[in-house]
């Protein structure tokens, strides 16, 4: 399938200050991507870009076979954007909001009445449809946007920190709706809460300092060599000889609270069962083992070694 | 036009459910009601010329205040993003706002209109200064929203909007002062950028095509420049 998004060497300054940095990639149509960095890694920038709003300062943006610079106003109506912190018009009513964005977004009266009664339902806004919006809590201001961005229907969904501010029960509700996206439309969801990002996107993409360093973070994670965590009592370092004898084993950590991770030595082709191995020998040995599992590399660990390797590096 | 027609609603609705319109409709009434009142028991006479000349000075002042806000609150409040980011045009956006503030300085000369019609009620008034005057009045307020919306667009502050487009009203109402110390040619270009040597002619009864040419270009370039200044982020 053709790609929906493309970018293409994509770089912004802000005069001196690099905020992206050759940055390519491709999303196909029905795809939730997680965008995850640190605060200030280039996430706003990169969402601003192929919503429209700023302009690249080098590469181009595809959105829809579109120029997102050229070609705004037909980009503009296949979007839906939820810019940063959720700014909205503080002197309207919610529903008087949502009212605006559908005609603006060119809805005719009944079309935009019909898709306002959706969105409210959607983001569950009944209960301060006729708000004024200066009223509200954080959280639902963070869901009025959301609403708006949904009015219309745009295939591409571009949003930005959308569970900030949010409490459990409606982090759940929008994690779920935006899962719900998946096949259907295509998301892009900023974020810098790992387990979020995790939990809501089939694909993440990792920007750190305005560079993009992976586009799929998570393929990475289970690619990554599996790790085992170990916990034995006994003399510390006669457990870790232990450890470290076992054919198959590739290094050996001990972490902070007494257990030790063993990664595996990387052998292609072969599957060797290192638990089992590791169990017989520390039991073999003596040493009474209360802990043996598996820890799969997760999008943290990924993230923090690919931070930690682009920081080295810079 | 169906988008069109909702900015232009939700900036009219601003403009009306802020307290300015009402501020500067109510201060404008009563200066104007007193001073109408007071020329035409002074004067006895039905003519509306010095009304005016005070109508003009009143919107030199309060065009400021009911610019101020169009674009850089939008700016302060980030909505412009979502504003931007929606299928409309930067020109629908200063559009509407431009058309807004324009509806709020017809409504005054509407609402001024009654003394015209008293002076027709009670004497017999030469009407054709009178709609030269508010023929004139309409050409300045365009021009000076003009130029109102455009230093909101470029200001994040509106209090920097408000006192940048009041310092260029005032220097270009007086221009025509410097104007006549400069040599020839000279003279002559600054003497024509002044707001009261294009006016003058309205409130007296002559319509000249060059003086409502200078209004109408102000308030084009004032929005061309507006929707340049957005085009920039």
């Amino acid at each position: 399938m053709d790609p929906i998004i493309v970018a293409d060497r994509l770089g912004k300054s802000y005069g001196p200050r690099v905020a992206l940095s050759d940055v390519s990639f491709a999303i196909a149509p029905g795809e939730v991507i997680g965008l995850l960095g640190p605060n200030g890694s280039g996430k706003s920038t990169l969402l601003r870009i192929l919503a429209g709003y700023l302009p690249p300062s080098s590469g181009e943006v595809r959105l829809d076979g579109l120029d997102v610079v050229r070609d705004g106003f037909a980009v503009h109506e296949r979007i839906g954007y939820v810019p940063e912190d959720a700014p909205l018009y503080d002197g309207m009513r919610v529903a008087e909001f949502l009212r605006f964005m559908a005609r603006i977004k060119g809805l005719r009266r009944v079309a935009a009445a019909r898709a306002v009664g959706a969105s409210i339902e959607a983001l569950n806004l009944g209960a301060v449809r006729e708000a004024p919006i200066f009223r509200l809590s954080r959280g639902y201001r963070q869901r009025v946007a959301i609403a708006q961005a949904l009015l219309g229907d745009p295939p591409v969904l571009l949003l930005d920190e959308p569970t900030n501010a949010l409490d459990a029960f409606q982090v759940i509700g929008v994690r779920e709706l935006i899962r719900g996206f998946a096949g259907r439309r295509t998301v892009i969801v900023a974020s810098h809460v790992l387990a979020e990002i995790g939990r809501m996107a089939t694909r993440t993409m990792m920007l750190v300092d305005g560079r993009l360093l992976t586009q799929d973070a998570m393929a990475l994670a289970a690619a990554a060599t599996p790790r085992l965590c170990v916990r034995a009592a006994g003399a510390a370092e006669a457990v870790r000889a232990c450890l470290a004898a076992v054919a198959g084993v590739g290094a050996v950590e001990q972490a902070a609270d007494g257990s030790f991770r063993v990664v595996a030595a990387p052998r292609p082709g072969q599957e060797p069962d290192l638990a089992a191995a590791i169990a017989a020998a520390l039991v073999g040995a003596g040493f009474a083992l209360s802990e043996l599992a598996p820890e799969a590399a997760d999008l943290e660990a990924v993230f923090l070694d690919l931070t930690r390797a682009r920081r080295a590096a810079a | 036009m169906n988008r069109f027609a909702a900015l232009l609603g939700k900036e009219t609705r601003a403009l009306f459910t802020s307290s300015v319109a009402y501020v500067v409709l109510t201060a404008f009434l009563l200066i104007m009601g007193y001073s109408f009142s007071l020329t035409l028991f002074l004067t006895h006479t039905p003519s509306l010329v010095h009304v005016f000349f005070q109508i003009y000075v009143l919107f030199l002042l309060t065009v400021p205040v009911i610019t101020m806000r169009t674009l850089a609150e939008e700016r302060r409040q980030r909505t412009l993003e979502l504003l931007l980011t929606a299928p409309v045009t930067e020109a629908q956006v200063v559009a509407a706002k431009y058309l807004a503030s324009l509806g709020l300085i017809a409504l005054m000369l509407a609402l001024s209109s009654v003394y015209a019609l008293l002076l027709g009620l009670f004497g017999t008034p030469e009407w054709g200064p009178i709609v030269s005057g508010y023929v004139g009045l309409l050409l300045l307020g365009a021009g000076l929203i003009g130029v109102g919306v455009f230093t909101s667009a470029l200001a994040a502050n509106q209090v920097v909007a408000a006192l940048v487009s009041l310092s260029l009203f005032l220097l270009f109402w007086i221009i025509d002062q410097f104007g006549y110390l400069l040599p020839d040619p000279y003279n002559a270009l600054v003497t024509n950028l002044s707001l009261s040597v294009h006016f003058k002619p309205f409130a007296t009864g002559s319509v000249y095509l060059s003086d409502a040419g200078f209004f109408i270009t102000m308030a084009l370039l004032g929005n061309l420049l507006a929707v340049r200044a957005l085009g920039r982020r």
